[in-house]
């Protein structure tokens, strides 16, 4: 723990919630999916600080790279226009901002609370390839081995499934 | 260490709320990936704070079934919008084409 480590935290930190605010609130969808790629740059820098750095490397590579290009594509093929007012009209906006900060003070609650499992327990002892890609790999192919191969099997079936939907007649 | 928690709770809200009030079906799918971003902040600060690399391999799997879900998603918004040309959640409400 060096000194450096919060200020790097509220820097990434803040710069996550500043572009998380710009991709709900922001008016044009290809400045949303920028902002976006903003939020998973700074959540990986956070997983950096975390000693993951193979999750950090996954998640621009994954997220950053493969799925904003994704969101990128469609935001051009779309040709979404102008909205003339980007949030649900009445009512409905009041009762979900009130709904999310009410989910928002309950986590906290959750997290801040004296029984909570978070503020109890010291920081773990790390060794000294924990994160690095060997020692997940260990892990992920002995102990998670038969998930792994599942999750192989879901990917095949949404490639096949985006496939069929996207075709241009289908029926 | 519990400030990462804090920090994901409140990037999980900002989420939430994209969620709950925009009406374009895009962005509904920009803020699902950023409430699943902060799980992922969740669940590897307490792998940081136990010592135990198994939430790094729940981070992996949510990141492999993210992809999945945003792949399928995208095709089906794709597919309403040629059926409909509108990707706005509330001119879409019935289950028939």
């Amino acid at each position: 723990m060096t000194l450096v480590e919060p200020f790097l935290f509220a820097m990434f930190g803040g710069t996550a919630i500043g572009c998380a605010l710009g991709v709900v609130f922001h008016r044009n969808p290809v400045h949303c999916a920028l902002l976006l790629v903003g939020v998973l740059l700074s959540v990986s820098g956070l997983f950096v600080l975390l000693h993951a750095p193979f999750i950090a490397a996954l998640q621009v590579i994954v997220y950053a790279g493969a799925i904003m290009v994704l969101f990128l594509f469609v935001v051009m093929l779309l040709n979404v226009k102008g909205e003339s007012s980007i949030l649900t009209p009445g009512a409905a906006k009041g009762f979900g901002i009130l709904f999310a900060l009410l989910g928002f003070v309950e986590l906290l609650w959750t997290v801040l609370s004296p029984a909570a499992e978070s503020s109890g327990i010291p920081e773990a002892v790390l060794p000294a390839d924990f994160g690095s890609p060997a020692a997940i790999g260990r892990i992920l192919y002995t102990v998670w081995l038969f998930p792994f191969e599942i999750t192989s099997i879901l990917l095949l079936v949404a490639v096949v499934g985006a496939v069929v939907l996207a075709k241009r007649k289908f029926a | 260490m519990y400030w990462y928690q804090v920090l994901a709770a409140l990037l999980f809200t900002i989420g939430v709320v994209g969620v709950l009030v925009r009406r374009s079906a895009l962005i509904i799918f920009m803020s699902v990936e950023l409430m699943l971003n902060a799980v992922n902040l969740s669940f590897v600060a307490f792998s940081r704070q136990h010592g135990s690399m198994d939430g790094h391999i729940f981070v992996f799997f949510v990141m492999a079934v993210a992809a999945a879900e945003v792949a399928v998603g995208l095709a089906i918004l794709v597919a309403i919008f040629r059926l409909r040309s509108t990707a706005n959640v509330d001119d879409v409400r019935l289950l028939k084409g």
